[in-house]
């Protein structure tokens, strides 16, 4: 199993968010977790890439062989997990390249890979900037700075595709997106899909799932998933909305 | 030993101890120290440090014996060793450099701007041993670096400079402080920009723990005139940089900024004061600092708007990042407005490093000190990336570089 969540339950601030929830996910599938505000599913993604606020009550989480909470959250993203934030953090002062640039190499260190050089590193970013049609003088900036909604959500996925993750979460990666940008966004996700990745989408609502395609969809209410199955549950949801799952 | 003990037992190596008008001054300044109370609450200057070991010192100074001035003729620029605050004569057709004389005291004691009740202020006034007078030439365009050392230990340096930039004329002054050795350093520097004239002040801090360095600074900037000063504080020993600025005639500009560097149990004390006495004037004053460890800093900023300063703009910004739970930094902006047409604002930010920011650089694969050394870089970025001296700014790297690598 590349992912295998079991039995997790998760708290904040005494508030048990994640009850036993259990989630199982492949190499190569697309799984999307659907679900209305505050159902949890935001604290997944976020328990999954490492935040520290969160206390684990129980459970157990494996990540291509490993147990991840022996991980801590930069060996978990150099392992090959990668969050696409639903608000990503304006850094202001740290500019973009060297730190895709840092990034990229932190990963190839840890698996014994030679570490990428300035020009060709340069190459890379600035055709995967096109493909995702993002100006070259944006990528002189600092991270999320100044950037608008769209921006800053193309912005993530552009270091997804440089980082070639294993498993990538995409949470509410749709959310401040107009259609064109959203179309943007997704081709880009598209592109990156091969039979050795997976992605595990959030999101709200059925557009994103037009264009990103998964294999499974799953219903997430009040911190667990109560229901399973195909495409065909996103556009159940799309009709009649969240109420009938609670 | 009380203060007048001190003065009287020291008197015949204090400049000027034979002039009358500078020994009533004095008097006024033995009595302050007297009849004051120290209150802590009240006085900016006695903030997390105690007086006591200031006041009650051993006096020790020495003549040094050599000091130099290099003129480098292809660049307009000259090196200045400093040592123990004298400097050598010298005299060409760009600047002047002279020995402190009676007439800059004298001038310097009626200024009001510096409250009478700056103890450091008044112990520089009373001990006064050493300094020097620069004069920028009308229209000259020059650079100078002045390294201050101090040849001993135990030396108690009080030190009064001059500059003065004459019409027309611009100066890019780089100032170094490196010493090693257990001494304290207690200097007012007395700065008027003439009209039209430039002023780029930069002040390089880096002593050992055991070296005491107590800055004060006075400008006065006439019509058309800037002033521009940035303080790099990484010393490990007490500093304290208090910068005053009066702007007197119209379209004047005072630009204070400062950055401080503090870990183990390190106290750095910082104000500026801007005073807008003429319309159409402009000042800044942004103070940044990173508090490790068990350091403490305060700051202290202060814009007054006199009523005939209309049009005023006045900005002060102070931001902090502590780094450990122990670490405090005080921060008091003040505006005190009595002009109605003007744009004046503050903002003072002071908390740990962000812990979304260190999360989002974790989660592309950055480990936490790489992360937390990468925000402190970019907190202070802006200042790094707007010196454009290349020496200058490669030598404040390596001093970051070395500050970050304690950082854990």
């Amino acid at each position: 199993m590349f992912l295998e969540i079991k039995d997790l339950s998760v708290k904040i601030e005494n508030k048990n968010i994640l009850k036993s929830l259990n989630l199982n996910i492949n190499k190569g599938e697309v799984h999307a977790i659907m679900g209305p505000n505050g159902s949890g599913k935001s604290t997944l993604a976020n328990v999954l890439a490492g935040k520290e606020d969160y206390e684990i009550l129980n459970g157990k989480i494996n990540f291509k062989d490993n147990d991840l909470f022996d991980l801590n959250i930069e060996e978990r993203a150099q392992e090959g997990m990668f969050l696409a934030f639903q608000y990503p953090v304006e850094i202001p002062g740290v500019n973009i390249t060297p730190f895709l640039h840092s990034a990229i190499n932190s990963k190839r260190k840890r698996m014994n890979e030679e570490e990428i050089d300035n020009l060709s590193f340069a190459k890379l970013l600035k055709s995967k900037a096109s493909d995702l049609g993002i100006n070259i003088d944006m990528l002189k900036r600092s991270v999320n700075t100044g950037f608008s909604g769209g921006e800053k959500k193309r912005y993530e996925i552009l270091q997804m595709s440089i980082l070639n993750p294993d498993l990538a979460i995409l949470d509410e990666t749709d959310s401040g997106l107009d259609i064109d940008a959203l179309k943007i966004v997704t081709d880009g996700v598209n592109k990156l899909k091969t039979k050795d990745n997976s992605f595990l989408i959030i999101t709200h609502y059925q557009k994103l799932l037009d264009y990103i395609k998964p294999d499974y969809v799953h219903v997430m209410v009040n911190g667990s998933i109560v229901k399973s199955g195909g495409s065909e549950i996103a556009a159940e949801i799309e009709k009649d909305g969240f109420q009938k799952f609670q | 030993m009380n203060i007048q003990d001190n003065y009287l037992k020291n008197k015949k190596n204090i400049f000027f101890s034979e002039n009358k008008d500078i020994q009533t001054h004095r008097n006024k300044l033995i009595n302050i120290f007297e009849n004051d109370r120290f209150d802590k609450k009240n006085n900016e200057s006695l903030k997390n440090i105690n007086l006591k070991n200031f006041i009650d010192f051993k006096y020790k100074y020495l003549i040094p014996e050599e000091t130099s001035v290099i003129k480098n003729n292809h660049e307009n620029s000259y090196s200045i060793v400093s040592v123990n605050g004298q400097c050598s004569s010298f005299k060409d057709d760009k600047i002047e450099i002279t020995k402190i004389l009676d007439e800059d005291y004298n001038d310097f004691s009626k200024n009001d701007t510096i409250e009478n009740n700056d103890h450091f202020v008044n112990l520089n006034s009373l001990f006064l041993n050493c300094g020097f007078k620069i004069v920028i030439k009308k229209n000259n365009n020059i650079k100078i670096k002045i390294s201050n050392i101090i040849t001993d230990d135990d030396l108690t340096i009080f030190q009064k400079n001059n500059y003065i930039c004459e019409e027309g004329s611009s100066l890019n002054l780089i100032e170094e402080y490196e010493n090693k050795n257990n001494s304290t350093s207690n200097i007012l520097n007395v700065i008027k920009l003439e009209r039209n004239s430039q002023l780029n002040h930069f002040l390089i801090q880096d002593n050992s723990p055991n070296h005491n360095l107590i800055i004060t600074s006075h400008s006065s900037c006439k019509k058309d005139s800037t002033f521009t000063q940035k303080v790099y504080n990484f010393s490990e020993g007490y500093v304290r940089n208090f910068h005053y600025s009066e702007l007197i005639e119209a379209n004047s500009e005072a630009d204070l900024q400062g950055i401080f560097f503090l870990k183990d149990n390190n106290t750095s004390n910082n104000k500026t004061f801007v005073k807008h006495l003429a319309e159409d004037c402009k000042s800044n004053q942004v103070y940044k600092g990173i508090l490790n460890d068990r350091s403490k800093a305060t700051y202290f900023s202060n814009t007054h708007v006199d009523q005939v300063a209309q049009k005023t703009e006045g900005y002060q910004l102070s931001k902090g990042i502590l780094l450990s739970d122990n670490a405090s930094y005080f921060s008091k902006p003040e505006l005190k407005i009595y002009a109605d047409d003007v744009k004046c604002s503050h903002g003072s930010t002071i908390g740990p490093i962000d812990e979304n920011a260190i999360f989002y650089l974790r989660s592309r694969g950055m480990s936490k000190i790489a992360a937390t050394k990468i925000l402190i870089s970019s907190f202070i970025n802006e200042e790094l990336n707007s010196i454009d001296n290349e020496q200058m700014s490669e030598m404040i790297q390596n001093k970051l570089v070395r500050y970050l690598s304690k950082v854990k």
